[in-house]
Protein backbone atom coordinates (compact mmCIF):
# COMPACT_ATOMS: atom_id res chain seq x y z
CA UNK A 1 0.00 0.00 0.00
CA UNK A 2 2.50 2.35 1.24
CA UNK A 3 5.14 1.25 -1.86
CA UNK A 4 2.07 2.00 -4.29
CA UNK A 5 1.58 5.64 -2.38
CA UNK A 6 5.19 6.17 -2.90
CA UNK A 7 5.01 5.40 -6.75
CA UNK A 8 2.20 7.46 -7.52
CA UNK A 9 3.75 9.82 -6.01
CA UNK A 10 6.76 10.00 -7.31
CA UNK A 11 5.22 9.67 -11.58
CA UNK A 12 2.65 12.24 -10.60
CA UNK A 13 5.72 14.40 -9.74
CA UNK A 14 7.62 13.39 -13.10
CA UNK A 15 4.52 14.17 -15.00
CA UNK A 16 3.56 17.61 -13.21
CA UNK A 17 7.34 18.63 -14.74
CA UNK A 18 6.75 17.42 -18.11
CA UNK A 19 3.70 19.75 -18.10
CA UNK A 20 5.61 22.75 -17.18
CA UNK A 21 8.62 21.30 -19.60
CA UNK A 22 5.92 21.49 -22.55
CA UNK A 23 4.93 24.77 -21.06
CA UNK A 24 7.96 26.12 -21.21
CA UNK A 25 8.98 24.86 -24.59
CA UNK A 26 5.52 26.28 -26.33
CA UNK A 27 5.90 29.59 -24.32
CA UNK A 28 9.36 30.72 -23.91
CA UNK A 29 10.51 33.61 -26.15
CA UNK A 30 13.79 32.19 -28.02
CA UNK A 31 15.69 29.21 -28.29
CA UNK A 32 18.33 29.03 -25.63
CA UNK A 33 15.19 29.57 -23.24
CA UNK A 34 13.37 26.42 -24.89
CA UNK A 35 16.14 24.46 -24.62
CA UNK A 36 16.54 25.22 -21.35
CA UNK A 37 12.68 24.34 -20.44
CA UNK A 38 12.98 20.89 -22.29
CA UNK A 39 16.62 19.68 -21.05
CA UNK A 40 15.59 20.47 -17.36
CA UNK A 41 12.35 19.41 -17.04
CA UNK A 42 12.55 16.29 -19.34
CA UNK A 43 15.29 15.05 -17.64
CA UNK A 44 13.69 15.37 -13.83
CA UNK A 45 10.68 14.54 -14.55
CA UNK A 46 11.83 10.93 -16.86
CA UNK A 47 13.90 10.25 -13.70
CA UNK A 48 10.98 10.51 -11.37
CA UNK A 49 8.86 8.62 -13.41
CA UNK A 50 11.19 5.83 -13.92
CA UNK A 51 12.21 5.98 -10.21
CA UNK A 52 8.20 5.68 -9.93
CA UNK A 53 8.30 2.25 -11.99
CA UNK A 54 11.39 1.05 -9.83
CA UNK A 55 9.43 1.49 -6.78
CA UNK A 56 6.48 0.08 -7.67
CA UNK A 57 8.32 -3.15 -8.98
CA UNK A 58 8.92 -3.68 -5.08
CA UNK A 59 5.71 -4.60 -4.28
CA UNK A 60 5.94 -8.42 -5.28
CA UNK A 61 9.16 -8.50 -3.29
CA UNK A 62 8.88 -11.17 -0.80
CA UNK A 63 12.26 -12.96 -0.37
CA UNK A 64 15.61 -12.72 -2.44
CA UNK A 65 15.95 -16.57 -3.36
CA UNK A 66 12.22 -15.96 -4.87
CA UNK A 67 12.25 -12.81 -6.42
CA UNK A 68 15.52 -11.99 -7.51
CA UNK A 69 13.85 -11.52 -10.89
CA UNK A 70 12.57 -8.28 -9.31
CA UNK A 71 15.45 -6.60 -8.26
CA UNK A 72 17.05 -7.50 -12.22
CA UNK A 73 14.38 -5.28 -13.90
CA UNK A 74 14.59 -2.62 -10.96
CA UNK A 75 18.54 -2.67 -11.54
CA UNK A 76 17.76 -2.10 -15.46
CA UNK A 77 15.38 0.90 -14.59
CA UNK A 78 18.20 2.45 -12.85
CA UNK A 79 20.77 1.74 -15.35
CA UNK A 80 18.01 3.67 -17.86
CA UNK A 81 17.89 6.71 -15.25
CA UNK A 82 21.58 6.25 -14.74
CA UNK A 83 21.66 6.79 -18.72
CA UNK A 84 18.90 9.55 -19.14
CA UNK A 85 20.68 11.53 -16.33
CA UNK A 86 23.71 11.00 -18.10
CA UNK A 87 23.03 12.02 -22.02
CA UNK A 88 20.13 14.24 -21.54
CA UNK A 89 21.82 16.92 -20.46
CA UNK A 90 24.70 16.45 -22.90
CA UNK A 91 22.35 16.69 -25.51
CA UNK A 92 20.34 19.89 -24.59
CA UNK A 93 24.23 21.30 -24.35
CA UNK A 94 24.92 19.86 -27.56
CA UNK A 95 21.78 21.28 -29.29
CA UNK A 96 23.03 25.21 -27.27
CA UNK A 97 26.23 24.91 -28.55
CA UNK A 98 25.37 24.18 -31.92
CA UNK A 99 22.95 26.90 -31.93
CA UNK A 100 25.78 29.19 -30.61
CA UNK A 101 28.03 28.58 -33.47
CA UNK A 102 25.15 28.83 -35.94
CA UNK A 103 25.00 32.50 -34.45
CA UNK A 104 21.79 32.11 -33.52
CA UNK A 105 20.41 35.68 -31.58
CA UNK A 106 19.34 35.09 -27.84
CA UNK A 107 16.28 37.32 -27.04
CA UNK A 108 17.64 39.79 -24.69
CA UNK A 109 15.98 42.50 -22.00
CA UNK A 110 16.76 45.97 -23.33
CA UNK A 111 19.35 47.31 -21.59
CA UNK A 112 21.10 43.55 -20.30
CA UNK A 113 23.06 43.34 -23.57
CA UNK A 114 26.34 43.91 -21.90
CA UNK A 115 26.50 40.80 -19.94
CA UNK A 116 26.74 39.03 -22.84
CA UNK A 117 29.88 40.47 -23.94
CA UNK A 118 31.71 39.61 -20.18
CA UNK A 119 33.46 36.63 -21.26
CA UNK A 120 32.29 34.91 -24.66
CA UNK A 121 33.39 35.50 -27.64
CA UNK A 122 31.83 38.10 -30.22
CA UNK A 123 30.04 36.96 -33.07
CA UNK B 1 -4.57 24.12 -60.60
CA UNK B 2 -6.06 21.55 -63.06
CA UNK B 3 -3.51 18.96 -62.14
CA UNK B 4 -3.97 19.45 -58.00
CA UNK B 5 -7.53 18.68 -59.12
CA UNK B 6 -6.62 15.52 -61.05
CA UNK B 7 -4.59 14.17 -58.23
CA UNK B 8 -6.56 14.72 -55.17
CA UNK B 9 -9.36 12.92 -57.21
CA UNK B 10 -6.61 9.85 -57.81
CA UNK B 11 -5.37 10.28 -54.56
CA UNK B 12 -8.97 10.13 -53.43
CA UNK B 13 -9.60 6.84 -55.39
CA UNK B 14 -6.71 5.10 -54.16
CA UNK B 15 -7.23 5.44 -50.94
CA UNK B 16 -10.93 4.41 -50.92
CA UNK B 17 -10.29 1.56 -52.84
CA UNK B 18 -7.39 0.20 -50.33
CA UNK B 19 -9.98 0.82 -47.48
CA UNK B 20 -12.63 -1.05 -49.31
CA UNK B 21 -10.08 -3.88 -49.88
CA UNK B 22 -8.89 -3.63 -45.69
CA UNK B 23 -12.67 -4.43 -44.91
CA UNK B 24 -12.11 -7.94 -46.32
CA UNK B 25 -9.35 -8.24 -43.78
CA UNK B 26 -10.30 -10.47 -40.65
CA UNK B 27 -9.99 -8.57 -37.73
CA UNK B 28 -7.18 -7.83 -35.93
CA UNK B 29 -5.96 -11.49 -33.81
CA UNK B 30 -8.69 -12.96 -34.95
CA UNK B 31 -8.11 -16.65 -33.97
CA UNK B 32 -10.25 -17.84 -36.74
CA UNK B 33 -8.82 -16.54 -39.77
CA UNK B 34 -6.75 -18.52 -42.57
CA UNK B 35 -3.46 -17.16 -41.62
CA UNK B 36 -3.79 -18.24 -37.14
CA UNK B 37 -6.39 -21.28 -37.18
CA UNK B 38 -5.34 -22.94 -40.82
CA UNK B 39 -7.58 -23.92 -43.77
CA UNK B 40 -9.40 -27.05 -43.09
CA UNK B 41 -7.97 -29.28 -40.99
CA UNK B 42 -4.44 -27.75 -42.37
CA UNK B 43 -2.50 -26.61 -40.06
CA UNK B 44 -1.54 -22.95 -40.45
CA UNK B 45 2.20 -22.01 -40.73
CA UNK B 46 2.32 -19.81 -38.08
CA UNK B 47 1.17 -22.33 -35.90
CA UNK B 48 3.60 -24.18 -37.12
CA UNK B 49 6.62 -21.74 -35.96
CA UNK B 50 4.39 -21.27 -32.89
CA UNK B 51 4.44 -25.54 -31.50
CA UNK B 52 7.54 -26.50 -33.85
CA UNK B 53 10.18 -23.80 -33.56
CA UNK B 54 11.87 -24.53 -30.25
CA UNK B 55 12.28 -28.35 -30.98
CA UNK B 56 13.49 -27.51 -34.62
CA UNK B 57 16.13 -25.07 -34.07
CA UNK B 58 16.47 -24.86 -29.77
CA UNK B 59 15.93 -20.93 -30.56
CA UNK B 60 13.49 -19.36 -27.87
CA UNK B 61 13.35 -16.48 -29.78
CA UNK B 62 10.47 -17.37 -32.84
CA UNK B 63 10.79 -13.98 -34.67
CA UNK B 64 14.96 -14.59 -34.92
CA UNK B 65 14.58 -18.07 -35.78
CA UNK B 66 11.83 -17.03 -38.85
CA UNK B 67 14.15 -14.50 -40.55
CA UNK B 68 17.50 -16.42 -39.98
CA UNK B 69 16.40 -19.92 -40.81
CA UNK B 70 13.37 -20.72 -42.24
CA UNK B 71 13.23 -17.23 -44.17
CA UNK B 72 17.10 -17.32 -44.38
CA UNK B 73 17.19 -15.89 -48.18
CA UNK B 74 15.07 -13.25 -47.70
CA UNK B 75 17.34 -11.83 -44.73
CA UNK B 76 20.70 -12.26 -46.81
CA UNK B 77 19.14 -10.09 -49.75
CA UNK B 78 18.14 -7.43 -46.85
CA UNK B 79 21.73 -7.54 -46.00
CA UNK B 80 22.70 -7.18 -49.44
CA UNK B 81 20.34 -4.18 -50.31
CA UNK B 82 21.60 -2.92 -47.31
CA UNK B 83 25.11 -3.31 -49.10
CA UNK B 84 23.80 -1.49 -52.04
CA UNK B 85 22.59 1.30 -50.60
CA UNK B 86 26.38 1.56 -48.37
CA UNK B 87 27.99 1.34 -52.13
CA UNK B 88 25.80 3.63 -53.93
CA UNK B 89 25.95 6.67 -51.73
CA UNK B 90 29.77 5.92 -51.73
CA UNK B 91 29.81 5.84 -55.48
CA UNK B 92 27.73 8.73 -56.07
CA UNK B 93 29.60 11.10 -53.25
CA UNK B 94 33.68 10.22 -52.86
CA UNK B 95 35.47 12.35 -54.39
CA UNK B 96 39.09 12.60 -54.51
CA UNK B 97 42.28 14.58 -56.16
CA UNK B 98 41.18 18.01 -57.23
CA UNK B 99 37.94 17.65 -56.99
CA UNK B 100 37.94 17.13 -53.37
CA UNK B 101 40.16 20.25 -52.69
CA UNK B 102 37.38 22.10 -54.12
CA UNK B 103 34.57 20.90 -52.23
CA UNK B 104 35.95 20.16 -48.57
CA UNK B 105 34.15 21.93 -45.93
CA UNK B 106 36.05 24.63 -43.55
CA UNK B 107 36.48 23.19 -39.77
CA UNK B 108 34.07 24.42 -37.65
CA UNK B 109 34.43 27.57 -35.36
CA UNK B 110 36.66 26.58 -32.47
CA UNK B 111 34.16 28.75 -29.92
CA UNK B 112 31.89 26.84 -27.40
CA UNK B 113 29.01 28.39 -25.83
CA UNK B 114 30.85 27.68 -22.38
CA UNK B 115 33.78 29.86 -23.55
CA UNK B 116 36.10 26.55 -23.47
CA UNK B 117 37.71 25.10 -26.72
CA UNK B 118 37.82 22.04 -25.79
CA UNK B 119 34.22 20.64 -25.94
CA UNK B 120 34.72 19.57 -22.65
CA UNK B 121 31.07 18.14 -21.73
CA UNK B 122 30.03 16.80 -24.83
CA UNK B 123 33.52 14.87 -25.21
CA UNK B 124 33.40 13.33 -21.19
CA UNK B 125 30.58 12.13 -21.77
CA UNK B 126 30.69 10.15 -25.04
CA UNK B 127 34.06 8.86 -23.66
CA UNK B 128 32.15 7.57 -20.71
CA UNK B 129 29.04 6.48 -22.69
CA UNK B 130 30.64 5.23 -25.68
CA UNK B 131 31.84 1.86 -24.16
CA UNK B 132 28.76 1.25 -22.82
CA UNK B 133 27.03 1.57 -25.95
CA UNK B 134 29.37 -0.45 -27.92
CA UNK B 135 29.20 -3.54 -25.24
CA UNK B 136 25.13 -3.16 -25.51
CA UNK B 137 25.36 -3.34 -29.43
CA UNK B 138 27.48 -6.41 -28.43
CA UNK B 139 24.79 -7.95 -26.72
CA UNK B 140 22.38 -7.42 -28.29
CA UNK B 141 24.01 -9.04 -31.55
CA UNK B 142 25.39 -12.16 -29.36
CA UNK B 143 21.80 -12.52 -27.19
CA UNK B 144 19.99 -12.15 -31.08
CA UNK B 145 18.45 -15.38 -30.59
CA UNK B 146 17.44 -15.48 -27.17
CA UNK B 147 15.66 -11.90 -26.74
CA UNK B 148 14.31 -9.15 -28.57
CA UNK B 149 17.67 -8.28 -31.30
CA UNK B 150 19.61 -9.83 -34.08
CA UNK B 151 21.80 -8.44 -35.99
CA UNK B 152 20.28 -5.40 -37.74
CA UNK B 153 19.32 -3.70 -34.20
CA UNK B 154 23.36 -4.63 -32.70
CA UNK B 155 24.88 -3.23 -36.13
CA UNK B 156 22.67 -0.21 -36.40
CA UNK B 157 23.66 0.53 -32.45
CA UNK B 158 27.65 -0.35 -32.89
CA UNK B 159 27.38 1.99 -36.01
CA UNK B 160 25.85 4.60 -33.79
CA UNK B 161 28.63 4.55 -31.57
CA UNK B 162 31.61 5.12 -34.21
CA UNK B 163 29.02 7.71 -35.68
CA UNK B 164 28.95 9.54 -31.70
CA UNK B 165 32.96 9.43 -31.54
CA UNK B 166 32.95 11.25 -35.10
CA UNK B 167 30.50 13.68 -33.67
CA UNK B 168 31.85 13.88 -30.37
CA UNK B 169 35.56 14.40 -31.69
CA UNK B 170 35.95 14.86 -35.39
CA UNK B 171 35.69 13.00 -38.55
CA UNK B 172 39.05 12.73 -38.28
CA UNK B 173 38.86 10.80 -34.75
CA UNK B 174 36.59 8.50 -35.95
CA UNK B 175 38.57 7.48 -39.59
CA UNK B 176 41.47 6.67 -37.35
CA UNK B 177 39.42 4.22 -35.24
CA UNK B 178 37.53 3.09 -38.42
CA UNK B 179 39.29 3.77 -41.99
CA UNK B 180 37.65 3.70 -45.11
CA UNK B 181 39.33 0.39 -45.93
CA UNK B 182 38.40 -1.35 -42.90
CA UNK B 183 34.41 -0.30 -43.25
CA UNK B 184 34.26 -1.14 -46.73
CA UNK B 185 36.00 -4.41 -45.96
CA UNK B 186 33.99 -5.55 -43.17
CA UNK B 187 30.62 -4.67 -44.99
CA UNK B 188 32.13 -7.05 -47.45
CA UNK B 189 33.27 -9.82 -44.75
CA UNK B 190 29.77 -9.57 -42.96
CA UNK B 191 27.79 -10.74 -46.37
CA UNK B 192 30.60 -13.49 -47.52
CA UNK B 193 30.22 -14.56 -43.77
CA UNK B 194 26.68 -14.77 -44.18
CA UNK B 195 26.67 -16.76 -48.07
CA UNK B 196 29.51 -18.51 -46.51
CA UNK B 197 27.44 -20.01 -44.01
CA UNK B 198 24.48 -20.89 -46.96
CA UNK B 199 27.49 -22.58 -49.42
CA UNK B 200 29.26 -24.31 -46.54
CA UNK B 201 25.65 -26.50 -46.45
CA UNK B 202 25.98 -27.04 -50.06
CA UNK B 203 29.43 -28.73 -50.34
CA UNK B 204 27.60 -30.97 -47.45
CA UNK B 205 25.24 -31.69 -50.24
CA UNK B 206 22.00 -29.93 -48.56
CA UNK B 207 20.54 -27.20 -50.00
CA UNK B 208 21.58 -23.62 -49.44
CA UNK B 209 21.37 -22.31 -46.08
CA UNK B 210 19.96 -25.37 -44.72
CA UNK B 211 21.94 -24.88 -41.43
CA UNK B 212 21.10 -28.16 -40.16
CA UNK B 213 23.89 -30.31 -42.22
CA UNK B 214 26.43 -28.21 -40.26
CA UNK B 215 26.58 -29.95 -37.51
CA UNK B 216 29.07 -32.28 -39.31
CA UNK B 217 31.36 -28.80 -39.38
CA UNK B 218 30.48 -27.42 -35.91
CA UNK B 219 30.42 -30.82 -33.77
CA UNK B 220 27.52 -30.21 -32.28
CA UNK B 221 24.92 -32.77 -30.50
CA UNK B 222 22.34 -32.56 -33.52
CA UNK B 223 20.92 -30.46 -36.17
CA UNK B 224 18.84 -28.55 -33.50
CA UNK B 225 21.81 -26.74 -32.08
CA UNK B 226 23.86 -26.75 -35.28
CA UNK B 227 20.65 -24.52 -36.62
CA UNK B 228 20.85 -22.69 -33.26
CA UNK B 229 24.99 -21.66 -33.69
CA UNK B 230 24.67 -21.42 -37.37
CA UNK B 231 21.76 -18.23 -36.60
CA UNK B 232 24.75 -16.37 -34.38
CA UNK B 233 26.82 -16.91 -37.24
CA UNK B 234 24.11 -15.63 -39.54
CA UNK B 235 23.70 -12.55 -36.98
CA UNK B 236 27.42 -11.79 -36.60
CA UNK B 237 27.66 -11.24 -40.54
CA UNK B 238 24.64 -9.13 -40.42
CA UNK B 239 26.26 -7.17 -37.86
CA UNK B 240 29.61 -6.40 -39.46
CA UNK B 241 27.93 -5.20 -42.82
CA UNK B 242 25.30 -2.85 -41.09
CA UNK B 243 28.15 -1.02 -38.57
CA UNK B 244 30.23 -0.62 -41.52
CA UNK B 245 27.28 0.56 -43.80
CA UNK B 246 26.09 3.01 -40.82
CA UNK B 247 28.99 4.51 -40.60
CA UNK B 248 30.23 5.01 -44.49
CA UNK B 249 26.70 6.90 -45.05
CA UNK B 250 27.34 8.96 -41.73
CA UNK B 251 30.68 9.72 -42.96
CA UNK B 252 30.30 9.97 -47.05
CA UNK B 253 27.30 12.53 -46.39
CA UNK B 254 29.05 15.04 -43.69
CA UNK B 255 31.81 15.61 -45.64
CA UNK B 256 30.38 15.81 -48.59
CA UNK B 257 32.79 12.54 -49.87
CA UNK B 258 35.37 14.24 -48.95
CA UNK B 259 36.30 11.82 -45.85
CA UNK B 260 38.28 15.35 -43.81
CA UNK B 261 36.80 18.09 -41.26
CA UNK B 262 33.04 17.10 -41.92
CA UNK B 263 30.85 18.19 -39.32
Amino acid sequence: MIITIISMALVVGGLVFFLGASTGLIRFPDFYTRMHAAGKGDTLSSLLVLLGFAVYQLKDFQSFSENWLVLLVIVKLLGISAFILLTSPTSTHALMDAGWEDEVEPEIQKGRENHLNDDYPKF
Amino acid sequence: MLTKVFATIAVVITGGLLLYGVSDFPAFGDPHSPANAGVGNEESISQYFITQTYKDTKVPNIVTAVLADYRGYDTMFETVVIFAAGIAIFAILRVTGNEAEKKSIKPPLDSSINGDHQRIIVGTTCRIVIPVVQMFALYVVAHGHHSPGGGFQGGVILGASFILVAMSEDLNAALRRFSEKTYLTLACVGILIYAGFGLMCQFLERNFLDYGILQKVLFTDGPEMARSHSMLGVEVGVAFTVTAIMFAIYANLSSRGVLKNGL
